[in-house]
Order: C-alpha cells, then sequence, then structure tokens
C-alpha cells in the first residue's frame, strides 16, 4: 500500500495514506456501479407495475436519504430540516409549471435550484452548530418553512393545505416521456434511477477524495482543523449543500411523478419518517440509508391499512438506536467483520 | 390592541412556561432533549379530558401531574437511566421514537376526533379586567402558572435539593463525586418535568382544543423557547416562554402569517447574535 | 532578535484577571518555559497568544509587527502554530492521514523527518485513537511541527505520560526546535523537566509574572524560591 516515491514527490506523498486511493479501488467501485446502474435499469422488464411504483418511491425518498446519510458520516451532523430541500424543490417545480407555465425539463431545473438555493441560506445559519444544536436547527427552520408554505397569504402560490395541483401540458414532454408517461412507474423509473445511481457514485467519490478527508478532519475535531490552518466553515457549507442539492433532486423529480404537492411533504412527520428511515438503515454506510429507506417505503405500502405506520417506525427506531447500533447495514458490517476473523 | 390580546399573549406564555420549564431541567440534568415533551404534555391533555368528563376537573389538576410523574418515572427507568452512557444525540432520538408512538397510542385510545373540554363551574364566564369582559379561565391558568413557576424558582433557589439539583446540572460527575446521589436527583426532575407537561396539558384543555397533533405543535416552539432561553437555564426558559408567547400573540394582531414565524426568527437571531441563548448556563 | 513577543498582555473574564500585563519574548531555535501552579493563568496566556482567545490588552508581535487581531488561519499560516493541553489529534483517521492531511495545508519539505525523529514510522498505518496514548501525543506535536512553523505553542505536551515519556517528548522538543530553529514556548507542570529543557523561563503566579529569566537566574530569584519552589528546591 506504500506510495512509490519517484523523484519530484513531496514529503507529503511519502507518508503513505492508508485509505486506498489506488487506481484498483476506484476501477473496482465505478464497474460496480455500471453494473448497478445496468442492472436497475432492466428492473421494469422483470418487476409487475406495482413493484415498480414502490422501487419509483424509494428512489425518490432515497435521493435525500443519500444526503442525510453524506453528511452525517462525513460530518457526524445529524440533520431533521432534509424536507426543506425536498419540500422547497418539489413546490419550485409546481409553480414554475403553474405559475410561469414552463416546460417539465426547466421546471424541474428551477425547483432543483430553489432547494439547492435554500439549502444554501439554511446552510450558513446551521453548520457552525453540532450534535444536538444543529439537529434542532435545521428541524425549527425547516418547520419554519412549513408554517409559511400553508399560511392563507401564500394560498396563490402553493395552495395552502390544499397542495398544489401540477398540470402539465399534455402537448409537453420531459426526455421523450408525456405527461402520462411519467405516472407510469415503469416509464418513469429511469428518471430517477438513473440520479440515484449517479448520486450515490458522486457521494462515494468526494468522501474519497481531499474534500472528504478534510471533512473527516473537521468531524474529528474542528478546532484542530482550524489550528491546523484549515478554514472549517466553508467545507461544512459545500458539504450541506451539496447533501441539500441531492434531497432536492428527489423532491422535483417527486412533483414531476406525482403532479403533486402537498405540505405533507414538508411536515414534522415527514422529516422524522425521513431520519428514522436512514438511522434504521444504518448512517454510516454508503448505502445504509437507501436500504432503510426501501423497507420504509415497504413497509408503508404494507402497514399502512391501519394508520399505524408511526406506532411501527417509533418502535423500529428504538430497537435500532438500543439494540443495533448502526442499523441494520451497521450491524450487519460487524457481524461480517466477526466471520471474517 | 387591546388588553384581552395582551392577556391572551399572557395565558399562552402561561402554558409555555410551564411546559418549557420541565423540558429545560431535564436537559440541564440529562443533557438530554426530551423530543417526549410534547407527547408527555399531550398525554397530560387527554388524560385531563378524560378525569374532567368523568369526575371533576379539580382532581384532574392534581391526578394529571401525578399520572405523568409516573410516567417520568418509568422513562427515567427504562430509557434515561440505562442509557446514560450513550450519546446525549441517541437518547434524544430515543425520546423522538417515544413521542411517535405515543401518538398512535394516543389515537387508538382516545381516537382521531378533536374533542373539547367547557371550563370547570366558576370559571366559564369571563371577567371584567382593565376595561375588558375577559374569560375567566384564562386568568385562572395565569394565575396557576405564575404560582407554579414562583414556586419551582424557589424550591429551585432555597431548597437542599433545589441545590442538588443546580449542582448536578452544572456538572453531573463532580456532583455525583461530591456525594449527591445523581440518581435520585435525576429520578425527580424527570418525574417532575413530566409532571409539570402534564400539567400544561391538563390546564390546555378547556383552552385549546385537544388533539393527537397538539404535542407536536408545540414540541417545536418548547424547544426554541428552551435554546432561547439558554439550554439548561430554568429560568431563562421561563422568561423566554412568557416572552415569546407574548410577542407571537400580539405580532398575530398585526399579521398572522408573520407571527408563524416569530418563534423561528427568534431562535436564529438569538443563536447568531448569543449562542448560548440568553441567559447562558445557568440554573434558577 | 525576538521572533514572536507578548506585550502587556491582559485577559480578564468578568471581574476575574486570568492575565495581567505578561510581558514574553521568544527567540529562533530556543526554547521558552512557563510554569506556575494551577490556575496561575498558563492556559489562558497560551489561548491568548494562539488567537483562540481575544487578550482585553496588551499586544502580540510576529517579527515586530501587531498580530492580535489575527485570525487563527492566518497565525498558522505565517508560522504560528500550537498544540492542546488535552491530546488534540483525529482519532478515526490514521496517522498518516492526518500528517499528510495537515502537510497538505502546510507544506512540510520533510515529512519523513518528522515521523522518523518522533519514532511514528511504525503506526503511519494505524487509526490514531487506537495506538498508546504516550505515541498519540506525539503525533500531537508532530501535527504542530508540519509546515515548519517559526513559533510553536506548546500547552502541557508532557500531561499524563508516565517519567521516561515525558522526558522523552521534551527531548524532543528541544532538539526538533534547534534543529528547525523554531521559537518554542512550552507551558508545562514539571518543573524540574522544564529547567532542563529550557533556554529561558517565565514564572507565572495568579495571573502574573514572578520571575523572568535563565534557569539559573530563575532558581535563584528569592520571590520563586518562596512562593513555589518552596520546599521541591
Amino acid at each position: 500500500m506504500t506510495v512509490t516515491t519517484a523523484g519530484g514527490v513531496t514529503a507529503a506523498e511519502a507518508v503513505p495514506e492508508t485509505r486506498q486511493r489506488s487506481r484498483r479501488g476506484l476501477v473496482i467501485g465505478l464497474g460496480a456501479a455500471v453494473v448497478a446502474l445496468a442492472a436497475g435499469l432492466a428492473l421494469p422488464y422483470v418487476a409487475d407495475t406495482y413493484t415498480m411504483g414502490l422501487a419509483a418511491d424509494a428512489a425518490l425518498l432515497g435521493l435525500p436519504a443519500l444526503g442525510i446519510g453524506f453528511l452525517a458520516r462525513h460530518l457526524g451532523l445529524i440533520s431533521l430540516g432534509h424536507t426543506a430541500f425536498f419540500g422547497s424543490a418539489a413546490y419550485g417545480f409546481g409553480i414554475a409549471v403553474t405559475q410561469f407555465g414552463w416546460g417539465p425539463m426547466p421546471s424541474v431545473m428551477f425547483g432543483v435550484l430553489a432547494g439547492t438555493a435554500i439549502a444554501l441560506l439554511m446552510g450558513v445559519l446551521v453548520v457552525r452548530a453540532s450534535g444536538m444544536g444543529f439537529l434542532m436547527l435545521t428541524l425549527a427552520l425547516s418547520q419554519a418553512l412549513y408554517q409559511l408554505c400553508v399560511q392563507t397569504s401564500f394560498r396563490p402560490l402553493t395552495g395552502a393545505y390544499d397542495g398544489l395541483v401540477i398540470g402539465l401540458g399534455s402537448d409537453t414532454s420531459f426526455l421523450g416521456l408525456s405527461p402520462a408517461d411519467l405516472q407510469d412507474p415503469g416509464l418513469f423509473w429511469p428518471v430517477v434511477w438513473v440520479p440515484l445511481a449517479v448520486g450515490l457514485v458522486l457521494v462515494w467519490l468526494v468522501g474519497r477524495s481531499r474534500f472528504g478527508t478534510t471533512l473527516e478532519g473537521i468531524r474529528e475535531n474542528e478546532e484542530r482543523m482550524r489550528f491546523s490552518g484549515y478554514n472549517t466553515f466553508a467545507p461544512r457549507l459545500a458539504a450541506f449543500v451539496l447533501s441539500g442539492f441531492l434531497a432536492s433532486l428527489g423532491g422535483a423529480l417527486f412533483a414531476l411523478n406525482a403532479a403533486y404537492v402537498s405540505p405533507d411533504v414538508l411536515g414534522f412527520a415527514r422529516a422524522g419518517d425521513s431520519l428514522i428511515a436512514a438511522m434504521v438503515g444504518g448512517l454510516g454506510t454508503l448505502v445504509g440509508p437507501l436500504v432503510g429507506t426501501a423497507l420504509y417505503v415497504w413497509g408503508e405500502a404494507r402497514l399502512n391499512s391501519s394508520a399505524n405506520l408511526h406506532l411501527y417506525t417509533g418502535i423500529a427506531l428504538i430497537v435500532v438506536l438500543v439494540f443495533l447500533p448502526g442499523g441494520i447495514t451497521g450491524t450487519l458490517q460487524r457481524l461480517w467483520k466477526r466471520v471474517k476473523r | 390592541m387591546n388588553a384581552a390580546q395582551v392577556l391572551n399573549g399572557i395565558a399562552l406564555g402561561s402554558l409555555l412556561m410551564v411546559l418549557s420549564s420541565g423540558l429545560a431541567m431535564i436537559y440541564g440534568l440529562r443533557g438530554v432533549t426530551n423530543f417526549a415533551h410534547g407527547a408527555l404534555y399531550m398525554v397530560g391533555a387527554y388524560i385531563g379530558y378524560s378525569v374532567a368528563r368523568h369526575l371533576d376537573f379539580w382532581l384532574a389538576l392534581v391526578l394529571v401531574p401525578l399520572a405523568l410523574a409516573a410516567i417520568g418515572v418509568l422513562l427515567e427507568f427504562v430509557f434515561f437511566r440505562p442509557l446514560q452512557n450513550r450519546s446525549h444525540m441517541e437518547v434524544g432520538l430515543v425520546t423522538f421514537g417515544l413521542a411517535l408512538i405515543a401518538e398512535r397510542v394516543v389515537v387508538l385510545i382516545w381516537g382521531e376526533k378533536t374533542l373539547s373540554l367547557d371550563p370547570p363551574a366558576g370559571f366559564s364566564g369571563t371577567t371584567s379586567l382593565l376595561g375588558v369582559d375577559y374569560p375567566t379561565y384564562r386568568l385562572g391558568i395565569i394565575a396557576i402558572a405564575i404560582v407554579m413557576a414562583a414556586a419551582l424558582i424557589v424550591w429551585l433557589r432555597h431548597t437542599r435539593t433545589g441545590l442538588y439539583i443546580r449542582a448536578a446540572s452544572q456538572d453531573i460527575e463532580t456532583a455525583g463525586i461530591m456525594g449527591v446521589d445523581v440518581n435520585r436527583i435525576s429520578l425527580i426532575v424527570v418525574g417532575l418535568g413530566a409532571a409539570l407537561a402534564g400539567l400544561a396539558g391538563a390546564l390546555a384543555a378547556p383552552y385549546i382544543s385537544v388533539d393527537p397533533s397538539m404535542g407536536d405543535k408545540f414540541l417545536i416552539t418548547v424547544l426554541i423557547v428552551v435554546v432561547v432561553g439558554g439550554v439548561g437555564s430554568v429560568g431563562g426558559a421561563m422568561a423566554a416562554g412568557m416572552g415569546l408567547g407574548v410577542i407571537q400573540t400580539v405580532v398575530t394582531v398585526w399579521s398572522p402569517s408573520v407571527s408563524v414565524v416569530v418563534p423561528y426568527a427568534a431562535l436564529v437571531v438569538v443563536l447568531l447574535w448569543r449562542p448560548r441563548g440568553l441567559a447562558g448556563r445557568r440554573t434558577a | 532578535m525576538a521572533v514572536f513577543e507578548a506585550r502587556g498582555l491582559s485577559v480578564r473574564y468578568g471581574a476575574v484577571v486570568a492575565n495581567n500585563n505578561i510581558d514574553i519574548a521568544l527567540e529562533p531555535g530556543c526554547v521558552h518555559g512557563v510554569i506556575g501552579p494551577n490556575g496561575a493563568g498558563k492556559s489562558t496566556f497560551i489561548d491568548a497568544l494562539s488567537g483562540r482567545r481575544r487578550p482585553s490588552s496588551g499586544r502580540v508581535l510576529l517579527d515586530g509587527e501587531d498580530i492580535t487581531h489575527r485570525s487563527v488561519r492566518w497565525r498558522r499560516a505565517h508560522g504560528i502554530s500550537r498544540s492542546f493541553q488535552r491530546t488534540s489529534i483525529f482519532a478515526s483517521m490514521t496517522v498518516g492521514d492526518q500528517l499528510a492531511m495537515v502537510a497538505r495545508r502546510n507544506a512540510e519539505p520533510d515529512l519523513a523527518g518528522i515521523v522518523d525523529t518522533l519514532g511514528l514510522g511504525d503506526v503511519v498505518d494505524r487509526v490514531c485513537g487506537e495506538i498508546a496514548y504516550g505515541t498519540q501525543r506525539a503525533v500531537d506535536l508532530a501535527i504542530a511541527l508540519i509546515g515548519r512553523p517559526r513559533v510553536v505553542l506548546l500547552d502541557e505536551p508532557c500531561a499524563g505520560l508516565v517519567a521516561d515519556e515525558a522526558e522523552r517528548m521534551l527531548r524532543h522538543v528541544r532538539d526538533l526546535c534547534r534543529e528547525r530553529d523554531v521559537a518554542a514556548l512550552l507551558v508545562e507542570h514539571d518543573v524540574e523537566g522544564v529547567f532542563r529543557t529550557c533556554d529561558t523561563i517565565t514564572v507565572l503566579d495568579l495571573g502574573e509574572v514572578l520571575s523572568s529569566g535563565t534557569p539559573a537566574e530563575v532558581r535563584a530569584d528569592p520571590k520563586v524560591i518562596r512562593a513555589y519552589l518552596g520546599s521541591a528546591a
């Protein structure tokens, strides 16, 4: 694993960085990503419409979960505010369609931009906080957005409690899909699967990069990083915005698929659910939040008949926190290490 | 703007004051943000509703805090104490899960419908005060809350147990070394905090309608109150609760849309200007 | 000529005066010790010099230029570095990763030299939180020395070390400072160690300078003997 020191390399490289930055790891990872991407694209050919509906929902909610997991893993920050970016992007898409009369593609871009801008704004206020302070600030600010959204004075824009029906013109199309196609889960699937897979690779690459090491240093010891000459605010803000961007992508595509946004996407319950799903899957691993979200969507479809979903998510959260630290994937990882030894 | 509106603000502030003092005490001692505090308040309101319906409202004001204190003791024994070596974040999230469970359990027992309760006999009318006819019951809330707040402060400042609580809130390890029975103190604080939340709920039942989302609605405001008041500071939380109640109600008269963001704006302003809250870290 | 100076530095917390009118001057290649009983204001002093706490009055000078209000980052970029009383490492990163990370920010021509001198060669691939405490302290020192700082402020580098580890640590501090021409400020509890290691010494008591000079001068100062060394000397 020692880096060969040819002439002219700086001494910094003479001390090997143990994280595998080798080309081999990169090739294996990217190869796996391509295989997964292709396998995912083949899914509609083998699964029925009901399953595809669940898969699309899981992928849509998976994008904010990926963002939540990224912040938790690299900065140790637990956010209850990703509904703000998801919701702003969804509303941004809806407003662009209904108010500006834009086509679906520019509206999706506008939605993503709106959500990311909210992330930037909120990030400036919250990234200096840590631990519980960060959690409460993100929760409070995202709930402020919810409160604003349901105000009667915003009714013309957001529809207040009624939500916003987003009627795309029947002559418009999004990447060749008509508005009717967009609501067919099998046809819509690639629209969300590709961004999710690309997002996953992006987050993985960022984690391996020097920027990732800087974030790790800040997570471990923010003060020492400052005393080592690092600006610690800008990297935290950048990570927060990246995380918010992923959630925004999910929100805009969610509204595109559903053709309707309700204020619930900004609500307290949704904020809790997305964090719980990510935690149950495991915040410590790359795919943990996605596993948890998929499980959540499946559970919701299975159990919601009795309207007691929150009873189960609450119990799941407590069980995971008390008995399975690291969530499902974290526990599997520990077991695997024990078996290997 | 008239006296009735100001009094409405004080009534809301009174509820926030009672509710947030318990949250601040638990935070000060255990370092845990109790996300279940809103749920305790809601459970208090529902139990209060049932007791008042079948027995007597005044009895509810006694029974509800007792019942909630019992729930608090249970929380301490089942969660806070066994998990005291875990990170505060994890324990906080456990209480978040408890809040979700409590909300559904309440729906399973009492149903999803909004319930309403009449004020007790003798408090249903209005009283003439400062030139306006004001609902007597709300004056009652204000009076009870102020008495509770004063009693709590006196108790924290002038009794041995109060001294122990303040010491343990400063530094729980040192207090333990100095011979304070930290487990006993924690039991008292969590039980009392839960009882106060229940009392706030029972008081609120005839004032605000009782429904399963009432806990969530208040929780965030109360969390903000505690942070703004200075985490862990009971006096700061009380002052911030009263202040926020009055400001929010007064702003509602002027513009309802602006008033809903008042707590959030207060939070951001205070945290940017004084990151440790208005009272810093001091108990009582 | 002094590279780094404090002139009339005072720090107050409300009514409490933690540092009162302290003067100090550091020379390249020399180690200046600061000793004093608990509560003498040693840590406050190092915080004020390193930019962690704003002094109430007085000035901090680098090459004669006033840098009192410069940021922590500015100071590090201009060659002022510090360590902390509690080990301040990046616990979940490997030793190699964190040294490389700090070296990336602060151009270090001879990282391998630091690693060798401090005997960290065998642990570069180990996760820092899992290695022996004495070795963690060495990593702590290494982080402070990366990037050829001109001034290093060390806050009790030997805290928690056993006698021979402490001895080795102080020897490393002295050797590395001489070799790299660094001006070092060494706050330390172990009075005898400071007398052996340092070229000059300042004794603080209740936030004020009680005595200052070479180890021999300080040892002979009646005020020091009375107030501090007492029976120990």
